[in-house]
């Protein structure tokens, strides 16, 4: 087989991998807006504390919680809760992580030295640390919890986007913009953007399943979202004392609903980056 | 730094005079508490205090155990490092195994199964790990202690192989991909084509050319998770009971020990400042191009 | 494959790693929390009492078999002469007491425990600088005491200088004078915070005190690692002290070892764990000797009758029942706006929770449900009392609409907050939740960790909590101190009720001694704050402590914190155990 063809397999592999964690993630998009909208798992958190524990059966797929809940139900519902964090805080994350790196490799000076100074001090801080301390000083609840990540994971783009336009500004065709005499957000916007796009779509996706799996760790600290919110990772901890007794159903099903989420993700980002032939890592 | 860890943990929680007060607390003893603790004054003299604690590295001693807070974070940073380390190590050798046999194989299922392989034990929550491998490896199969520790170099390591583990497995994935990017990078340049055409087995090329070129970036890559393996990991702590800095951090947090969240935070982030430093200097060792700005 | 093989040789390294050889008697205990230091001053709640009590001695200890509680001598020589106003004690102090080998003192050899020793310790209590958190138990009790203190504060006063109320009259004789009569003297002196400490080794330790123990108990402190464990071993020059020979009749079976010399183990490790997984599996696989049981294992291990399944009792597992002197409750904070002016609205939220089913299911059925704030066993307590708040939706409703909501309109959602940020917390809140949105009243949950808990209750911040309170001495007093207004926060009182008619009710009290007069005026008071409602109350807790048989003479109890001195093992049963395991 000659490199050509392999190549070319493997665009059409990596294609095929594409539509298969996209329509995957769809349908987590899809099944979000029905729990919102109440037509699915409307029943998270009914109580029926007569069926504590009830293994999985026909009537509850994934068996109940401790207070008699369908965790089934739950763990659509926490598809939701997962969702919002992740789109927020990845929104919060792209939008600093993007403007501070455009702004700051554009203008260079003493603008420059201060978004360096940010991103590395928050750097050297222990993230754990850091988003305690933020949760701590916003309190719990969902909104404060993806604001806080949002706030804390914003400097592998910014760092990204930021060298990005170093290398641009080099070239031609912005030292030709200037001559034109564009103005600095026109050249901001029309030439450098479309080139660092590519990069804050794939440190979206990344800070979008960041967020997921911090939360179930923000959760063991008590940290994460309010209590009574079917968050996975609340369910996670949850079951932690669970397992002995043999009650291996909450466990699963809020690990497997993790599980196909992060992994159609990750698949995602995985291959767009390979097709962008560019590094994903920080 | 310091103003951002300051403001920070400044509201972590928690009124420390309230704390130390005890359940049959006065008003004339919380006041008189706070007198002693500095916690009455303003917020700017209360930082001018920590700027100096951060100079004279003298963080003065634990508001929860009366304890010196470096003594502390010095018995704790052991069994720390006895967890972090060895994992560490031996995650990143595997990490490198793994990603040269995959780029190595000729069959191209294996080339495609391993990222995937690794993408899928990235999916995983950490937590779900924990519950799931101490619950089923350490008491189902009997096969490790469940939880403990020992100050004893000979008797710890058999605490330890649970965790280890567990630390090896959730690095590997995000360990594979890095390396593999790294080292096919390096094999789309031009000297290795030239290479393989000349003859060379894919093997010998990636063994002395791929492996030594992209020393560097691995080093750089590598060197960045170094500061962290000091605060340790809270959740494998707390779990299997180690008591190193995880364990300090989470019941610090959770009795709101300010000095000795500040200490952890200061000296964690000196690390991270010296071992960039270090890989700067290592850079210009390795490649007399860079010099340091 | 590679990772197979990596666990092949991990587990192959396990398996080689030798094991200790046996040295006596080694007792596995544990505590389900840290402790930051060792020190009797500070030794307010359970877990550092406990450690304490085998380090430390006082004058008294509660007797380990007999119920109910018993006062009896430990480093006292006999009880106490009381004087017949009630202020004067006169204690006689055991001889041939000496405090545990340590380099503080000459030549490293402990010296003979003296009277003066007690003053200096209860000093140290007063001592502002030492930030006791056990200082409560002597404030305003002793002549003279707050005094020193103060004028300790201010310079005016040092170590040496007398306080009128403690009197040394020989080596061997100690003389305390009080301000006026307290029913619980003895009590406090029972309490681990007022054990005695040697001036040596706090003027030899200074600051570092807290992590050097050094006292007259059965054991000495060998090792300490935080976070993970306390070794303790034998004392080998403790004074002569015998286990019990005799007993009530619900621990008739526990006579087995009486008149042995104590401590009966050589050796006491106590486990700290953080989370409850580990504590269960390392009980099931018989690393500790005795556990806890988590409400998820329950039923696991007991059938409906509370009774050990006899699976478990086949492998030899025992339980213990712990009747515990506490009570558990849903607190309003009275200074909020809405709650705090509707009594109304408090009664209804009272109506409208089921406390039957709180008790199945978050305690398992065990204890009884609360109708005030006195718990069984204790002074004040009436078995037959029950207070009007049955679980009836209806009745709830009725009473919300007649307070100006009807179906909860007009209510701003209220802020309930957690204690700790356990899953237990969190299901309960859910709970609580639920069971008021049926009655139209919302809640928004808010977790906290202790520290922020314990600061929003002393500053009055939280609206509608949730906590337990447990008797620092077996007196009803202790719980309708509560309620008292010159306790409100930062003192104990966090629902903040301040009600003239009830504080001269309580200040009554004080004045009578145990018995039927006081007992029923304890029983007016607990209908005047159910007729209030600054609290619903939930539980009185039954705990199921499960251990080995192996372990003998097991009795945890509440408020005895020294019985790790009468545990000991049988060998023979322990290893029978271990090598069926493989």
């Amino acid at each position: 087989m000659n490199s050509k063809s392999f190549s070319l397999l493997n665009q059409i592999r990596t294609q095929k991998v594409l539509i298969f964690s996209l329509s995957i993630i769809a349908i987590y998009c899809l099944l979000a807006l029905l729990t919102s909208l109440g037509v699915v798992a409307s029943d998270y958190s009914v109580i029926k504390t007569d069926l504590s524990y009830t293994p999985p059966s026909l009537n509850y797929i994934f068996g109940t919680d401790f207070l008699g809940r369908s965790v089934f139900s739950r763990a659509l519902k926490g598809s939701e809760v997962a969702l919002i964090i992740g789109f927020f805080a990845a929104t919060l994350s792209t939008l600093i992580g993007l403007t501070l790196g455009l702004v700051g490799a554009y203008f260079s000076g003493w603008i420059d030295d201060l978004v360096v100074w940010l991103y590395t001090t928050l750097e050297s801080i222990p993230y754990i640390l850091l988003i305690a301390g933020l949760s701590f000083a916003m309190g719990p609840g969902l909104s404060n919890l993806y604001i806080a990540l949002g706030l804390t994971s914003w400097v592998g783009l910014c760092r990204l986007v930021r060298a990005e336009v170093y290398k641009q500004k080099k070239q031609d065709y912005v030292a030709a913009a200037e001559s034109v005499g564009a103005s600095d957000l026109r050249r901001i916007l029309y030439h450098i953007i479309p080139n660092v796009y590519h990069i804050a779509l794939i440190q979206f996706t990344l800070n979008f399943v960041y967020a997921i799996k911090v939360e179930v760790i923000l959760s063991f600290l008590g940290l994460g979202v309010e209590p009574g919110v079917p968050s996975w990772g609340l369910m996670i901890n949850g079951a932690k004392d669970e397992l002995t007794r043999g009650v291996w159903w909450g466990l699963a099903s809020a690990t497997l609903m993790m599980f196909i989420l992060v992994l159609a993700i990750n698949l995602f980002v995985h291959n767009v980056s390979k097709s962008q032939k560019f590094s994903t890592h920080f | 730094m310091s103003l951002i860890v300051f403001l920070i943990f400044h509201v972590v929680g928690g009124d420390p005079a309230y704390q130390l007060a005890g359940k049959y607390a006065s008003a004339d003893q919380v006041q008189s508490l706070r007198q002693e603790l500095g916690t009455d004054k303003t917020l700017f003299t209360q930082y001018f205090v920590f700027l100096g604690q951060i100079v004279s590295f003298n963080f003065g001693n634990s508001w929860q155990t009366s304890q010196s807070v470096l003594q502390m974070i010095g018995s704790a940073i052991g069994p720390t490092l006895s967890l972090s380390l060895p994992a560490f190590i031996l995650g990143f050798l595997l990490s490198l195994f793994i990603s040269i046999k995959s780029l190595d194989s000729k069959k191209s299922i294996l080339r495609g199964l391993v990222p995937i392989f690794c993408l899928a034990l990235m999916s995983v929550s950490f937590v779900a790990y924990i519950i799931f491998f101490q619950y089923f490896l350490a008491y189902k199969m009997n096969l490790f202690p469940i939880n403990g520790w020992d100050h004893s170099l000979l008797h710890r390591w058999s605490y330890l192989f649970l965790p280890w583990i567990i630390a090896i497995l959730v690095s590997l994935g995000p360990n594979v991909l890095l390396l593999s990017s790294l080292l096919s990078k390096e094999m789309e340049q031009d000297y290795v084509i030239t290479a393989r055409a000349k003859g060379l087995s894919t093997q010998r090329t990636l063994w002395h050319h791929i492996l030594r070129n992209s020393l560097l970036p691995i080093s750089t890559a590598v060197s960045l998770q170094i500061p962290f393996l000091i605060t340790g990991s809270l959740l494998l702590e707390a779990f299997f009971g180690i008591p190193g800095m995880g364990s300090l951090l989470i019941e610090a947090i959770q009795s709101a020990d300010l000095p000795v969240i500040k200490a952890i935070t200061v000296l964690s982030t000196l690390l991270y400042v010296f071992v960039n430093l270090i890989t700067d200097i290592l850079y210009t060792v390795f490649d007399p191009k860079v010099i340091i700005q | 494959m590679y990772l197979a093989t990596l666990l092949f040789i991990l587990t192959t390294l396990v398996a080689c790693t030798p094991k200790t050889p046996s040295e006596g008697v080694h007792v596995h205990s544990l505590l389900e929390a840290n402790i930051p230091h060792l020190d009797p001053i500070h030794s307010t709640n359970k877990y550092s009492s406990t450690i304490n009590s085998a380090i430390f001695e006082g004058l008294f200890h509660y007797h380990y078999l007999k119920r109910p509680l018993q006062i009896e001598p430990s480093l006292a020589a006999s009880l106490p002469e009381i004087s017949k106003d009630k202020k004067i004690y006169r204690i006689k102090i055991k001889k041939n007491v000496f405090f545990q080998d340590d380099p503080a003192f000459a030549n490293g050899k402990g010296r003979e425990l003296e009277a003066s020793d007690f003053i200096y310790s209860w000093k140290r209590l007063a001592d502002p600088q030492n930030k006791a958190l056990g200082w409560w138990v002597f404030d305003g009790l002793i002549v003279g005491l707050n005094q020193w203190r103060a004028d300790l504060r201010k310079g005016k006063a040092d170590y040496d200088t007398p306080v009128l109320g403690l009197k040394a009259l020989d080596k061997h004789t100690l003389e305390i004078t009080l301000n006026h009569p307290s029913h619980h003297f003895l009590h406090r002196l029972a309490m681990p915070i007022t054990m005695v400490v040697a001036k040596e080794v706090v003027d030899k330790y200074g600051s570092k005190i807290a992590n050097h123990p050094v006292g007259t108990g059965p054991f000495v402190l060998k090792n300490w690692i935080r976070n993970s464990k306390v070794e303790l071993i034998k004392n080998p020059t403790y004074r002569p002290a015998l286990y019990p020979s005799e007993s009530s009749e619900e621990t008739q079976g526990l006579l087995k070892d009486a008149g042995k010399t104590l401590p009966l183990a050589d050796k006491i490790t106590i486990h700290i764990f953080r989370e409850y997984q580990p504590i269960w599996l390392s009980f099931l696989n018989g690393t500790l000797d005795h556990g806890v049981l988590p409400k998820e294992n329950s039923d696991q291990l007991l059938n409906k009758e509370h009774d050990i399944r006899e699976e478990f009792s086949k492998k030899g597992i025992r339980v213990l029942t712990q009747v515990r002197p506490d009570v558990t409750f849903i607190s309003f904070n009275m200074e909020h706006p809405v709650l705090g002016k509707h009594k109304k609205l408090r009664q209804a939220l009272a109506h409208a929770l089921d406390k039957k089913t709180i008790l199945e299911k978050f305690y398992n059925n065990r204890g009884v449900v609360a109708h005030g704030p006195i718990p069984p066993n204790i002074n004040g307590y009436v078995a037959e009392y029950s207070n009007p708040y049955k679980f009836d939706r209806m009745k709830a409703k009725r009473l919300l609409r007649d307070a100006g909501f009807p179906n909860g309109n007009g209510l701003p959602t209220f802020e309930y907050h957690m204690p700790n940020v356990s899953t237990w917390s969190r299901q309960f809140a859910d709970f609580v939740k639920a069971q008021w949105a049926e009655i139209g009243v919302e809640l928004r949950l808010v977790s906290n960790t202790w520290p922020q808990f314990d600061k929003k209750l002393k500053s009055k911040d939280a609206a509608i909590f949730d906590m337990a309170w447990m008797a620092d001495y077996p007196d009803g007093e202790n719980f309708l101190q509560l309620y008292y207004s010159q306790n409100v926060s930062p003192g104990p009182n966090s629902a903040n009720f301040i009600n003239r008619s009830y504080d001269s009710l309580y200040q009554q009290s004080l004045l009578l001694p145990p018995g039927h007069k006081r007992n029923k005026l304890f029983s007016k008071m607990v209908e005047f704050i159910n007729d209030a409602v600054p609290s619903i109350f939930l539980v009185h807790r039954v705990v199921k402590l499960p251990y080995h048989a192996w372990l003998e003479n097991y009795n945890e109890s509440p408020l005895i914190y020294d019985y790790h001195k009468y545990l000991t093992i049988d060998q023979g049963k322990k290893n029978e155990f271990l090598k069926k395991l493989k």
